[in-house]
């Protein structure tokens, strides 16, 4: 092999290792951030036959169950179950809701499973407009309780932590 | 040639991408068909809105093709689709409303039924009535079996009280002549 | 009445388009001078129709005219003036009208200043606007008409414009990115015509140069002011969230900035010329695939208008037909660009160009996370999202590259640089930027290492713009002929603007690194007087009053901020109600100031009558939009260097059937 075309061979390999590294960096930067969706039954009953693991990062959503809201009386901690046709899971949260969020209300949560049915959410968003819910719930569970209509907006998810 | 290829690689990349555009395009939510369709109306007991006393149950839909529309006053849209349900009903289609109201829940502060039928008597009145009577779906129990996402929404039911069409959004002459009418002519041809 | 004639005039419009793509381009085909002279009238033609259009809009709104479909949807009778005037664009179709106002526009100045261009390249340049212009006007009659009826039954009232865009921010907001989105246009025609011609030297670069540069500084201005809005009126005090609208103005920006770099390369050095017809090409079919993203409802974001497959349908259509075709356009001709510059490993061409691979790869980034949720979605492998950290973590990666690119590139010279020229400039620079940055950073209680990076990164640059103006007047200060202040004066305004540029970059920089380390937040249950302290500042929660404003009613908690006993801040958090949309909004209490933001914003009541209150305290954030605006305004000051004032030039005999003298100033 002539030195000349050692060089380009070396130049070749060094791009080709660079550009596989900045790939490969980023799928598995890709891969940490990747939350699935689930609505309340496919967390407990699975989804395509797999059950999240706890432990797991996922976003949910559901309808607020009625009545199921409960506020601590020193803190902003807060938690409430979601339904969408079959069982319900329980959400905690510590901070300050979005303007939307009402019982009855379909809203989204990505937080950490922390129980088969419990999540431990660090942002919970009540997105909506007048015709549609966030369209992977209004996808998944046509059929959920009526929102509040009319309101051609949207919230902004709540802070995190 | 070569050279050609590298320089069509932008192109095929975004020609990929289009395909993937294409198909999320039509994947909408909204363009799914209710999974009641060609299903019997759920069953519900519920008041007539202007005469509590008064009852419904699915059967009340048996022998005609009736338009089954979602509504109420809070809603903008509807309130813009009332004056074409009344010229449909004016052509001889038979229309119940589906009525429910969100002040009745309590998170919006308690909205006595008296008070909603005025209201409603006062949107009909400036709008025109287009229904032949408006079921009351005091707890959103029966929007909730139909699938309801939002308001307005129609169902088509036939004779026989199957659901036949789910529309989501408002009736106008485009959505009637291409979506209903078809399927309404149909029905009363038999 | 007036709406049906604004209607008309939207057709004409539509014919001025449909005469100004067909006549221009075969007058050129043809060397028929007199076709070619009528891209001029044509252009004002189609701006003076779509003006009227716009004007007939805005005056259905002033006037309450619901029974517009449109005006129904987004005004209301209560609403006061201002925002109606400005609800001409809170919507699909009125802000489709407003885009293609601007698309005129840009026609209009193109045809108007163009003087010292061939006559043959401004006639294909407007015949592809035109072309372009026929796609746009088609789209918003067909689909997203803003004078459609609701006759004969119209509602007595308006459903009002979403109280998140009645807002001073919004106002500004959509015309300025839109001068940029649309503005690349130009650019992208100037690439084309350039192709099909065949002419295929660097003066179509130079040409479309100072174009390319306004459209950059609007976008700029334009995705700062998106930012700023967010921060102050979602209410939880963010100012970036990666959200697919804003990754879609982000993703043009990026390309953008890549191609006034590469442009510069091209016209000068006449080198990387595919690659810069390539990326004229992708920054406008990045702002186009933004608008798809953000109308069709592919994406659902919080700023997305409401989805119609319909609509979503035409542009994708649009897309096939602009991209697809000039995409196709390019693999035909590219292959004959031929670089005639030559250029060694290390010179400002090879920095240059490797800062581009870097902003291209950020675009890719973007894109790969704006567009996997859908592709996930597709391939049926359910519904995804993905988080925020992803984007922060690889653009932590790309920039140290970048910047340090950033830092070298101005002080080499084209062709070839000998590395140990540089070397002790650099260890210099290095050696200051490092101490400075750990000695600010220093001054923070618990200086966090993400920090001081960012501000070493930021110094570096500073500390390397600097060197550079001193390297440039070094001669003249040498041979004493002028004085330090004459010196600077003689550097051109192009020179200026990447400095400022440059510079700008730099503060918003710190800005980020600054906040991103230095935020304290507080989520907080309050009761009346309750106060609390954080970062040395004391928030009193003193009470809650309400009032009525003129659409809405509103709660508002007082906040006072003591610092050492004294009052420094009198902060009121909003809690609003829209009657009419039936919609909550929250109206964050900011007082802002250069070194920090106290930020108050009232979350929900609870129970027993407290308020949830978040709290925070944000360091330096207001650099982020300041740093974008010192880069717009170098954009502007860029454009307005002697030797893009074409109107002037051509006054000159000498100016221009040839290809253009090379320039000798250095600029990047």
């Amino acid at each position: 092999m002539n030195p000349r075309r050692q060089k380009r061979l070396m130049a070749v390999s060094a791009i080709v290792l660079i550009v596989g590294g900045a790939i490969g960096l980023m799928l598995y930067a890709l891969t940490q951030n990747i939350d699935l969706f689930y609505t309340p039954s496919e967390i407990i009953q699975g989804k395509d036959g797999k059950i999240p693991q706890v432990g797991q990062r996922l976003r949910i959503g559901g309808m607020v169950v009625p009545g199921t809201v409960k506020r601590d009386q020193q803190t902003l901690a807060v938690s409430f179950d979601l339904v969408d046709t079959g069982p319900t899971v329980t959400v905690s949260y510590q901070g300050i809701l979005p303007d939307l969020f009402r019982e009855g209300q379909g809203i989204v949560a990505t937080g950490v499973l922390t129980k088969n049915n419990h999540i431990k959410a660090h942002e919970v968003l009540a997105k909506h407009d007048e015709e549609y819910m966030p369209p992977e719930l209004a996808e998944k569970m046509k059929g959920i309780k009526h929102v509040k209509p009319d309101q051609a907006s949207y919230g902004k998810p709540g802070a995190g932590e | 040639m070569k050279k050609i290829a590298v320089y069509l690689i932008p192109l095929a990349l975004f020609l990929g991408l289009i395909i993937f555009l294409y198909q999320g395009l039509f994947s909408n939510p909204r363009e799914h068909q209710s999974s009641l369709l060609d299903q019997p109306m759920p069953e519900f007991v519920l008041p007539d809105l202007m005469d509590i006393e008064k009852t419904y149950n699915q059967d009340v839909f048996l022998g005609e093709v009736t338009l089954l529309n979602v509504w109420g006053v809070w809603c903008i849209t509807c309130a813009i689709e009332l004056p074409y349900l009344k010229q449909l009903q004016g052509e001889g289609k038979h229309i119940v409303g589906l009525y429910f109201d969100q002040d009745m829940d309590p998170d919006f502060g308690i909205k006595t039924v008296a008070r909603v039928q005025q209201e409603v008597t006062d949107k009909l009145s400036q709008l025109g009535n287009p229904y032949a009577f408006n079921i009351f779906d005091v707890k959103r129990d029966l929007s909730l079996d139909l699938g309801v996402t939002g308001a307005p929404e129609t169902y088509l039911i036939d004779q026989q009280g199957k659901i036949r069409l789910h529309h989501i959004g408002d009736i106008n002459a485009r959505v009637w002549n291409k979506k209903f009418a078809p399927v309404y002519q149909e029905l009363t041809a038999q | 009445m007036l709406a049906e004639l604004g209607n008309f005039a939207l057709v004409l419009a539509l014919m001025m388009g449909i005469l100004l793509s067909i006549y221009p381009m075969w007058g050129a085909y043809k060397n028929h001078t007199k076709m070619m002279a009528m891209a001029k009238p044509l252009a004002i033609g189609m701006f003076v129709f779509t003006a009227f259009a716009y004007g007939c809009l805005t005056h259905g709104f002033i006037s309450d005219d619901f029974s517009l479909t449109y005006v129904a949807n987004t005004s209301n009778s209560t609403l006061p003036l201002y925002y109606k005037i400005t609800a001409v664009w809170g919507g699909h179709e009125g802000s489709f009208l407003l885009w293609v106002l601007i698309f005129s526009m840009w026609t209009v100045a193109v045809a108007l200043f163009s003087k010292a261009i061939p006559i043959k390249m401004v006639a294909r340049v407007l015949s592809i606007l035109g072309m372009v212009g026929i796609g746009f006007y088609l789209f918003m009659l067909l689909t997203s008409n803003p004078f459609d009826r609701l006759l004969p039954f119209f509602p007595i009232d308006g459903k009002d414009l979403n109280p998140l865009l009645q807002d001073f921010g919004m106002i500004i907001h959509p015309p300025m990115l839109y001068m940029g989105y649309v503005g690349f246009s130009v650019a992208f025609a100037f690439a084309l015509a350039a192709l099909i011609s065949g002419q295929l030297d660097s003066t179509w670069a130079r040409w479309s140069r100072p174009w390319t540069i306004a459209a950059w500084s609007f976008l700029t201005a334009g995705v700062a002011l998106g930012s700023w809005w967010a921060y102050y009126e979602l209410g939880w005090g963010g100012w970036w969230f990666w959200d697919p609208v804003e990754n879609a103005s982000f993703m043009p920006w990026l390309i953008g900035t890549a191609l006034i770099h590469s442009l510069a390369v091209t016209e000068k050095r006449k080198v990387f010329k595919s690659w810069t017809v390539l990326l004229a090409i992708s920054a406008f079919s990045l702002s186009l695939l933004g608008t798809f993203l953000v109308r069709s409802g592919v994406l659902v974001s919080v700023h997305s208008f409401a989805s119609d497959p319909s609509r979503g349908l035409f542009i994708l259509g649009l897309l096939v037909v602009i991209i697809g075709g000039s995409l196709g356009l390019y693999a035909y001709r590219a292959p004959q660009l031929k670089a005639t510059g030559r250029y060694q490993l290390f010179s400002r061409e090879v920095l240059l160009i490797g800062n581009n691979v870097f902003l291209t790869a950020a675009t890719l980034v973007v894109l790969l996370g704006t567009l996997l949720p859908l592709v996930h979605k597709e391939l049926g492998m359910g519904s995804i999202s993905i988080g925020a950290p992803f984007f922060n973590q690889m653009f932590t990666y790309l920039i140290m590259p970048f910047v340090l690119f950033m830092g070298i590139g101005p002080l080499t010279r084209w062709k070839s640089q000998s590395p140990q020229a540089l070397y002790k400039q650099l260890l210099l620079a290095f050696a200051l930027s490092i101490s400075a940055g750990i000695l600010v950073n220093a001054s923070f209680e618990q200086s966090s290492y993400m920090a001081a990076f960012g501000l070493v990164m930021s110094f570096w640059i500073i500390v390397a713009t600097i060197m550079e103006i001193q390297q440039r007047i070094q001669p003249q200060l040498v041979s004493g002929k002028l004085t330090i202040l004459q010196s600077l004066q003689k550097l051109t305004p192009s020179h200026w603007g990447m400095v400022f540029g440059h510079l700008g970059f730099a503060v918003t920089l710190i800005g980020i690194a600054l906040v991103s380390a230095y935020n304290v937040e507080r989520n907080l249950r309050m009761t009346i007087g309750d106060s609390v302290s954080l970062q040395g500042y004391e928030f009193v929660f003193k009470d809650v009053s309400n009032y009525t404003g003129p659409n809405y009613t509103a709660d508002v908690g007082h906040v006072d901020v003591y610092q050492n006993s004294k009052k420094v801040a009198q902060l009121s958090a909003e809690k609003r109600f829209y009657p009419v949309q039936r919609n909550v909004m929250t109206e964050a209490g900011i007082d802002s100031g250069l070194t920090r933001d106290l930020f108050v914003a009232l979350g929900e009541q609870l129970k027993n009558g407290d308020w949830s209150v978040r709290i925070y305290v944000k360091p330096f954030i207001n650099w982020i939009w300041l740093g974008a605006f010192i880069m717009a305004f170098g954009g502007v000051l860029s454009i307005s260097d002697r030797r893009y004032r074409m109107t002037k030039m051509a006054k000159k005999p000498q100016v221009d059937k040839t290809p253009s003298p090379v320039l000798k100033e250095q600029i990047s």
